[in-house]
């Protein structure tokens, strides 16, 4: 069974590596392992962005620029294969690096912004 | 009036025949449930983790609400989900007064469904200060179903239960209802697919043979968050289905328009013979009436809440009604403008002309008060409970977990506080009761948000009259 490195890392705060094999989703990795911090979730399907993280490099890519964003070459498909359809991205959001990790299993050694605050980078107040 | 003024709130369901002769739980009418009805001594919350950092589960927090208590305006009890992860949202009763002829019926067990996890909850109320959790509906159930995201409770008369169901298996359209029967067990569809696309709020009027549902958006949509876009492209309700109760169809559709967008809680008046209801379109910041007029519903809008400039905002506020509810004798329609920070009141004694009655400025954008007991308020009033005799409303400040951190991300540092104005009905006027507060920001685990309010025998968003 293949196995990937991914490490997840807090958005101001821990990092932490953990190994997923490749037909495990990188949430059910992250609670065997008893990662420092929970991941946050909610429907586990896919449905519902509560365990929404930021793909912030792969493998030996460059990490991502100084603003925190994913550099635009990196495509999440490189990284992870989703067991199902992930309901609760709208495209803009796939093309910038965000991947639900409730149903996303490794495909290579990857970084990933984990955390609460992820999410609510997600959508803004429209009115601001 | 009862005999339990304070102290005891061990009430138990067999108090209730004390009072009044009819068999099954509630009371006979909403007349006798203002004058047979306790104080509220107690109120359960829900309380909820999901989305933060905090590896905790969500909760349903028991909180005192006995001035004569030495706990007085705490969290007495917390009963803890199993799984992290809910947002437990909305919840109700396995009977109501809907239910007062059935014999051996009892309002005891709570129906408390989460909206993210689809994971329906049952909690046994029978010790009223230490209730029990007693039963699990795993989401894969629910699923079977192709349904997902649970919201409104209501039991139906003769014990069965009903849940409003946001989106189907995978998070999208259509919605639909679950029917579970007494034993809290999974019956199946209550109506047949296909009737709605979206769905939310929904209330019947089992006299009229009516059931009157409103419309949010598939779960996909509101889960992550308010996107503007998604109004553009239509993916946000604006519409109320009229439903024949008995057959489970659809029978009349309303589109209400682009003033009627995002139609969240609908109330029909309590008394078992009106077609008179309201219904708050949240986005648009307004409020419809409707009424039954020669065997068709029609809806007017009747309060126009205008939208506000903020020197720190770019665009104008809008003031986001989304919670409202009718006192339990009809008179007032009282409801909470999330984002302007206000509760306020209205005299629907003559329905399709509300009278402003009063209001309160706190919390939220614009509110006058912006602490309580030196408590800073991270967010507006949200949803609000009534005490049965019209003179008590409550208050709790979040939304849903998503929509919160983008309109008051401090909330989540924070977490919620409830909040209790005295309401003088005679006058038609709102006092904040400075002297309460409940605060979820002190809880051992972390700050928690608190949502949907009940009391223990019944209140005036759960009692349904045959
Ligand atoms: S937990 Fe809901 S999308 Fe992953």
């Amino acid at each position: 069974m293949a196995r990937h490195e991914v490490t997840l890392d807090w958005v101001g705060g821990q990092t932490r590596m953990i190994d997923v094999d490749e037909d495990e989703t990188v949430l059910a990795a992250a609670q065997r392992a008893g990662a420092p911090l929970p991941l946050p979730y909610g429907c586990r399907t896919g449905a519902c962005g509560t365990c929404v993280g930021r793909l912030l490099s792969i493998e030996g890519s460059e990490a991502a620029g100084d603003d925190g964003r994913t550099a635009e070459s990196i495509d999440v498909a490189d990284a992870f294969a989703y067991r199902r359809e992930p309901r609760a991205l709208k495209p803009r959001h796939r093309d910038d690096g965000y991947v639900l990790l409730c149903i996303a299993r490794p495909r290579a050694n990857s970084r990933v912004a984990v955390g609460s605050r992820v999410q609510s980078e997600l959508v803004d107040n429209p009115w601001k | 009036m009862s005999d339990a003024s304070s102290g005891s709130s061990e009430a138990g369901p067999d108090h209730e025949h004390e009072h009044h002769e009819h068999e099954g739980p509630g009371y006979a009418t909403p007349q006798a449930a203002i004058e047979e009805g306790d104080r509220e001594n107690l109120a359960y919350v829900m309380s909820l983790y999901v989305g933060t950092d905090v590896d905790a589960s969500d909760f349903v927090a028991v909180v005192d609400l006995d001035p004569d208590s030495e706990t007085y305006c705490e969290i007495v009890d917390r009963i803890e989900m199993p799984e992290k992860g809910d947002e437990l949202h909305h919840f109700g009763w396995n009977a109501c007064s809907s239910s007062c002829h059935m014999e051996g019926l009892e309002r005891r067990h709570l129906i408390v469904p989460g909206q993210r996890s689809s994971r329906i909850h049952v909690i046994d109320t029978k010790d009223r200060r230490n209730p029990e959790l007693v039963e699990v509906i795993e989401p894969e159930e629910v699923f079977e179903h192709d349904l997902s995201a649970p919201h409104t409770v209501h039991c139906v008369p003769d014990g069965e239960i009903m849940i409003s169901m946001l989106g189907d298996a995978d998070g999208e359209l259509p919605g639909g209802f679950l029917q579970l029967n007494d034993d809290f067990e999974i019956e199946g569809r209550w109506d047949p697919p296909g009737e709605i696309e979206m769905n939310y709020d929904y209330w019947y009027q089992p006299r009229q043979n009516v059931m009157v549902s409103s419309e949010w958006a598939a779960p996909k949509t509101y889960y992550p968050g308010f996107d503007l876009d998604d109004v553009e492209a239509g993916n946000y309700g604006r519409k109320l289905h009229f439903w024949d109760w008995e057959a489970g169809t659809v029978e009349q559709t309303i589109d209400l328009g682009e003033e009627g967008l995002i139609p969240l809680e609908v109330r029909f008046l309590h008394t078992p013979e009106s077609t008179h209801g309201f219904v708050g379109a949240a986005l648009s910041s307004n409020v419809f009436h409707f009424w039954e007029d020669d065997g068709e519903y029609r809806a007017e809008k009747v309060i126009d809440f205008e939208s506000r400039e903020h020197p720190d905002w770019d665009m104008p506020v809008p003031a986001l009604p989304t919670d409202i509810l009718i006192s339990m004798d009809d008179r007032y329609l009282f409801g909470s403008n999330w984002l302007h920070g206000d509760i306020w009141m209205y005299d629907v004694s003559d329905p399709s002309n509300p009278r402003r009655a009063d209001s309160l400025s706190i919390g939220g954008t614009f509110g006058e008060i912006q602490e309580v007991q030196g408590r800073e308020l991270a967010a507006g009033p949200q949803m609000i409970q009534l005490s049965l005799d019209g003179e008590r409303l409550y208050w709790t400040t979040s939304l849903f977990s998503s929509w919160d951190d983008q309109f008051y991300p401090e909330e989540a540092e924070r977490g919620s506080v409830m909040l209790k104005a005295d309401v003088d009905p005679r006058n038609g006027t709102l006092e904040l009761d400075e002297e309460f507060l409940v605060d979820w920001g002190e809880l051992p685990e972390g700050p928690a948000r608190a949502h949907e309010i009940r009391w223990p025998d019944g209140d005036c968003t759960s009692d349904v009259w045959q």
